[in-house]
């Protein structure tokens, strides 16, 4: 039973009963806490339930963090973590530089080649609609989610945006849905995120939890303050410090911390664009008289994916007159066919990155008004440490380039857990 | 704080002729009569019994198994530098892992003879990643001096810290060596960056100490250096300074040319301090590149051989933590703008014409390839001139820009008072510090010679609106010269005084300039770590005094991951030893 967080978590009340939602997610929606709703469920046909020895992994996205805001001053806490731990301050996140791609490498350990999600955004050629990869069997690699619960372990999700929660699904024994939503940013705020994690560990304890902490990333997004003050966003970094700090603080009080292993990181870092640097393809390719109709543009912030859906025998020559229209736009960083960047084919024909302080605005230069941005190399750099109390954690910093894709090998390892079939594509990062 | 054994330093007496100084121009007054003029300083006994090695010895440029070896050998009386006299020889080269060459692991032969003036230089190769050797040299049953070297971590390597000493701007007219022999008796370095300005073209007196311009030692040979032979003496007379040769012997040279090298303010085909009565520049700087790819421990084209090209730009890697571009900005550069002279604010609306260049093409395309394809985590730029902005004043890049476009009256970023830095060529910097925006390149810090002055930055991609709206996307640090000549030096005035209004007028107009001493002679010590590069700047005492002190003056840092720098509390602590 679920019971909700106490506040020290250690002690809470039973909830009532959630409805029981067979046709989507197979889930038992087994509590609620306080006026805030914090709602976990825990799926039916979980073999598992309780957790499996002591050892605790907390994987922590602080979705859009910049490195360097570790260091402002801003996050006394987080820096304090960092500073005790196993930090990677070479560390970057892997193309598409969104979230939903990101998060997918870190718990599958292998590029979008392999497990099928190379954005957030894609043109699906066979249902012939753009849709986010939000749907449970758009991931096609087994998540180190699921194969610990093979294995016997019990896990968690508690991702604050809609999507995440979507695309995984029922993966993990016990889950929260998020809420409540805040309209156009589609997650929940931070608050309510952490009220979540703290529930679930009260209740549930499980041995791996994934969390997703999306105020960072939305706030950045929407601030219109963003290329100066960046008001919202900062803000936000404050609130986010406390409520890890009060986390750890937590995991200290209840014993937690001794066997805990927490990998904190970002799925990408964030960069602000000027409403007059817009790119905008979709009328450029529109004006080649090859590529005229036969050419979708899925966007992806600070990405474009090129889509030929002409006849197969001239997309060598659409792929290379889309390239010469891209280079040739204003704003432009480079192109990338996906086979070069691992990407896999659902990525399209051709990967088109902006420069820094541009976005793409696809297919009108009104389609994209949010000035946050990333998905471009801008926004590779991210912050990747490890935290927590159990003997693996040493106090230490590598230049060793860390990547979002090490995260499902460095829980597997801490773990015990085999790699995959074919192999981790990512590194452990205990070592 | 002052360096444990060594006496605080003494201001210069720049202008005010002393015993030192005396006993120097009659040092060189008996050199000039035969052999050399400024081996005045101790000699040891190795040197002593060593008369067929003179120059002492050298490494330079390591990688994880190989290193380059250096060495000039005097076969004869007659065969001095530059003379073009003496046989062709074979030497004979050891290197071992213990100073009494008990294991020696990797040794050979090498032919030297007048055609390259004698010198020894090779790649010896073989060695072990991340490790201390010691090389000899020898000839008829005469073993030279013995040197110090060690290689660079493997590759995949994660080094815990990395060390260079840094230097730049040693006019040996201008005084003693200090700073050289301070880096010289510390064990902890992995090698020295030498960030151009290794030697002087000017002919004795032309640009010496001071306001008074006393010369401390005369160079040789006494006129500007413009031949072939001039240069080889010239760089001959620098590597018998006790101090230089000490600070070779004892770790790996990292080196760029600035302009000095050759001549004052070069360019691609010319320089200001180049005349038709000095013949044609290219057969000057030809000159000029053999005898330095001769004297210096550096791979210069795709061989160690000498002749075998000049292309001195490249990358050193020492393992995960930090790779190396060492530029080039002066064999490849436009014409500096002239329209005013140094320091005053350059109106010139062609510093940023996109058609001028200070890296020239090919080289600006390797290092944005060098910067973006990097795995490492620190990029450390080796960056002969400033790259900040110092602009009176710096103009927001994004309202000046479309205006200068239109009407090409004014700099885009600013006026800037050196146009023979990065200042002069606007375009390319912008290039290359919006590359680090779009690539999201981080942990990169330009460390800097050529200005006499000690300067620390952000650099943000436009300093008109920094730190607002402009983010710094790497940072800077500049060493002061050894010896050449500060702001106090050319006014005449006391340290800390004079300087001290120019330097605040500086910082209020560029706010990214975080650090500033137009005053101090000296050295840096870049220790690098996965959280942070610092440059610990240490301060030398009088030039004109052939011993003076060190003591450590100020310390600056850039934390991973932040492009910026900040103050650091003090210098890192010297380990014992030897690395």
């Amino acid at each position: 039973m679920c019971t909700p967080y106490g506040g020290d978590g250690s002690a809470a009340d039973p909830r009532s009963l959630a409805e029981v939602d067979l046709d989507r997610r197979h889930v038992l929606r087994l509590g609620a806490a306080g006026g805030a709703g914090i709602v976990l469920s825990t799926a039916l046909d979980s073999p598992v339930l309780a957790a499996k020895g002591r050892k605790r992994a907390y994987v922590i996205v602080l979705d859009g963090m910049i490195p360097g805001e570790i260091d402002s001053g801003l996050m006394p806490r987080l820096k304090a973590l960092r500073d005790a731990g196993t930090a990677f301050p070479n560390a970057r996140s892997l193309p598409i530089m969104e979230t939903i791609p990101n998060h997918v490498m870190m718990m599958t350990g292998v590029r979008p080649r392999r497990n099928g999600v190379p954005a957030n955004a894609i043109y699906d050629r066979r249902a012939k609609i753009h849709r986010d990869l939000d749907r449970p069997s758009d991931l096609r690699f087994p998540t180190v989610i699921e194969r610990l619960r093979k294995q016997g372990f019990s896990t968690g999700t508690v991702l604050s945006k809609e999507y995440l929660y979507g695309i995984f699904g029922t993966r993990a024994n016990h889950r929260w849905e998020p809420f409540p939503i805040i309209p156009i940013s589609g997650h929940a705020p931070d608050l309510f995120t952490m009220q979540a994690l703290h529930s679930m560990v009260a209740q549930h304890d499980p041995n791996l939890v994934f969390v997703n902490l999306g105020d960072c990333d939305r706030w950045g997004h929407t601030d219109i303050t963003g290329t100066t003050l960046r008001a919202l966003r900062t803000a936000a970094l404050i609130q986010l410090d406390l409520q890890i700090g009060q986390f750890v603080a937590m995991l200290k009080r209840t014993g937690r911390w001794r066997n805990s292993l927490i990998v904190f990181l970002a799925d990408h870092s964030m960069d602000w664009s000027r409403p007059d640097r817009v790119i905008t393809l979709a009328p450029r390719l529109a004006r080649d008289p090859l590529l005229a109709g036969r050419v979708e543009v899925s966007q992806n912030g600070g990405a474009d994916l090129l889509y030929w859906t002409g006849p197969r025998a001239r997309q060598a020559e659409a792929v290379r007159r889309m390239r010469r229209i891209a280079r040739s736009t204003p704003g432009v960083l480079s192109t990338h066919t996906p086979k070069r960047l691992r990407l896999g084919a659902r990525a399209g024909d051709l990967v088109v990155y902006c420069k820094a302080g541009w976005r793409f605005s696809d297919p009108a230069p009104i389609s994209n008004p949010i000035p946050g941005n990333h998905g471009h190399p801008a926004t590779a750099p991210i912050p990747f440490f490890l935290s927590g109390g159990h003997p693996v954690v040493r106090k230490r910093r590598s230049p060793a380039r860390a990547r979002t894709i090490d995260v499902a090998p460095t829980v597997g390892e801490f773990f015990g857990l085999r790699p995959p079939r074919g192999g981790y594509d990512g590194t452990s990062r205990l070592r | 704080m002052t360096a444990p054994g060594t006496p605080a330093p003494a201001a210069d007496a720049a202008g005010t002729p002393d015993p030192s100084r005396r006993t120097v121009l009659r040092t060189a007054a008996v050199g000039a009569a035969g052999a050399v003029a400024v081996a005045a300083g101790p000699v040891g006994p190795a040197e002593a019994a060593s008369g067929y090695f003179r120059h002492g010895v050298a490494s330079g440029d390591p990688r994880p198994r190989r290193v380059i070896l250096w060495t000039r050998v005097t076969p004869t009386r007659a065969a001095t530098p530059g003379s073009g006299r003496g046989p062709r020889i074979q030497v004979r080269w050891q290197v071992a892992t213990d100073r009494a060459f008990r294991r020696i692991v990797a040794q050979g032969t090498v032919r030297t003879g007048p055609a390259r003036d004698h010198t020894v230089k090779l790649d010896a190769r073989g060695l072990r990643p991340d490790t201390a050797y010691f090389y000899r040299f020898s000839y008829r049953g005469r073993t030279s001096p013995v040197g110090r070297t060690r290689t660079a971590p493997a590759h995949g390597a994660l080094p815990k810290r990395v060390r260079f000493g840094v230097v730049s701007c040693a006019n040996l007219e201008a005084g003693y060596f200090h700073a050289y022999r301070h880096l010289a008796k510390r064990g902890d370095l992995d090698a020295i960056l030498h960030l151009g300005d290794y030697l002087y073209e000017n002919g004795v007196g032309e640009y010496a100490m001071g306001q008074r311009n006393v010369v401390v030692r005369p160079h040789r040979p006494r006129h500007e250096m413009v031949t072939l032979r001039d240069y080889r003496q010239r760089h001959a007379q620098y590597k018998q300074d006790p101090d230089l040769r000490a600070l070779h012997a004892r770790h790996p040279f990292i080196v760029t040319w600035d302009d000095h090298e050759l001549t004052n303010d070069t360019w691609a085909a010319g320089a200001e301090n180049h005349n038709p009565g000095e013949g044609r520049f290219r057969a000057r700087r030809a000159a000029a590149f053999r005898a330095y790819d001769e004297w210096m421990p550096v791979r210069m084209g795709p061989r160690t051989r000498v002749g075998d090209g000049y292309r001195l730009y490249r990358r050193l890697r020492y393992g995960r933590l930090l790779d190396i571009a060492m530029l080039d900005l002066r064999t490849y550069r436009s014409q500096q703008s002239r329209l005013t002279p140094t320091p005053i604010p350059n109106p010139d609306p062609i510093l940023s014409r996109p058609d001028r260049t200070i890296t020239g093409a090919a080289q600006m395309r390797w290092l944005k390839r060098v910067l973006r394809r990097s795995r490492a985590q620190w990029k450390i730029v080796g960056n002969p001139v400033m790259i900040a902005p110092i602009l009176f004043p710096p103009l927001p890049n994004e309202i000046t820009g479309p205006v200068t476009d239109l009407i090409g009256l004014l700099p885009a970023d600013g006026l800037p008072y050196n146009a023979d830095q990065w200042d002069g060529y606007t375009a390319d910097r912008s290039e290359l510090l919006r590359h680090l925006a779009d690539h999201g390149i981080t942990d990169t810090v330009f460390v800097t010679g050529d200005i006499h002055s000690a300067w620390v930055s952000d650099l943000p991609v436009d300093a008109g609106t920094y730190p607002l709206r402009s983010r710094s996307v790497a940072t800077e640090m500049v060493c002061t010269s050894v010896t050449s000549n500060n702001l106090k030096d050319i006014l005449g005035a006391p340290p800390r005084s004079a300087s001290l209004v120019v330097e605040a007028a500086i910082q209020t107009l560029n706010r990214h300039v975080r650090y500033l001493d137009f005053d101090s002679h000296g050295y840096g010590v870049l220790d690098i770590t996965p959280q942070r590069t610092q440059m610990d700047y240490f301060v030398t005492g009088a030039r004109q005094q052939r011993r003076a002190g060190s003591r450590w003056s100020t310390s600056w840092q850039t934390l991973a991951g932040t492009q910026r720098v900040r103050a650091a509390s003090g210098p890192v602590p010297t380990r014992r030893g030897d690395r």
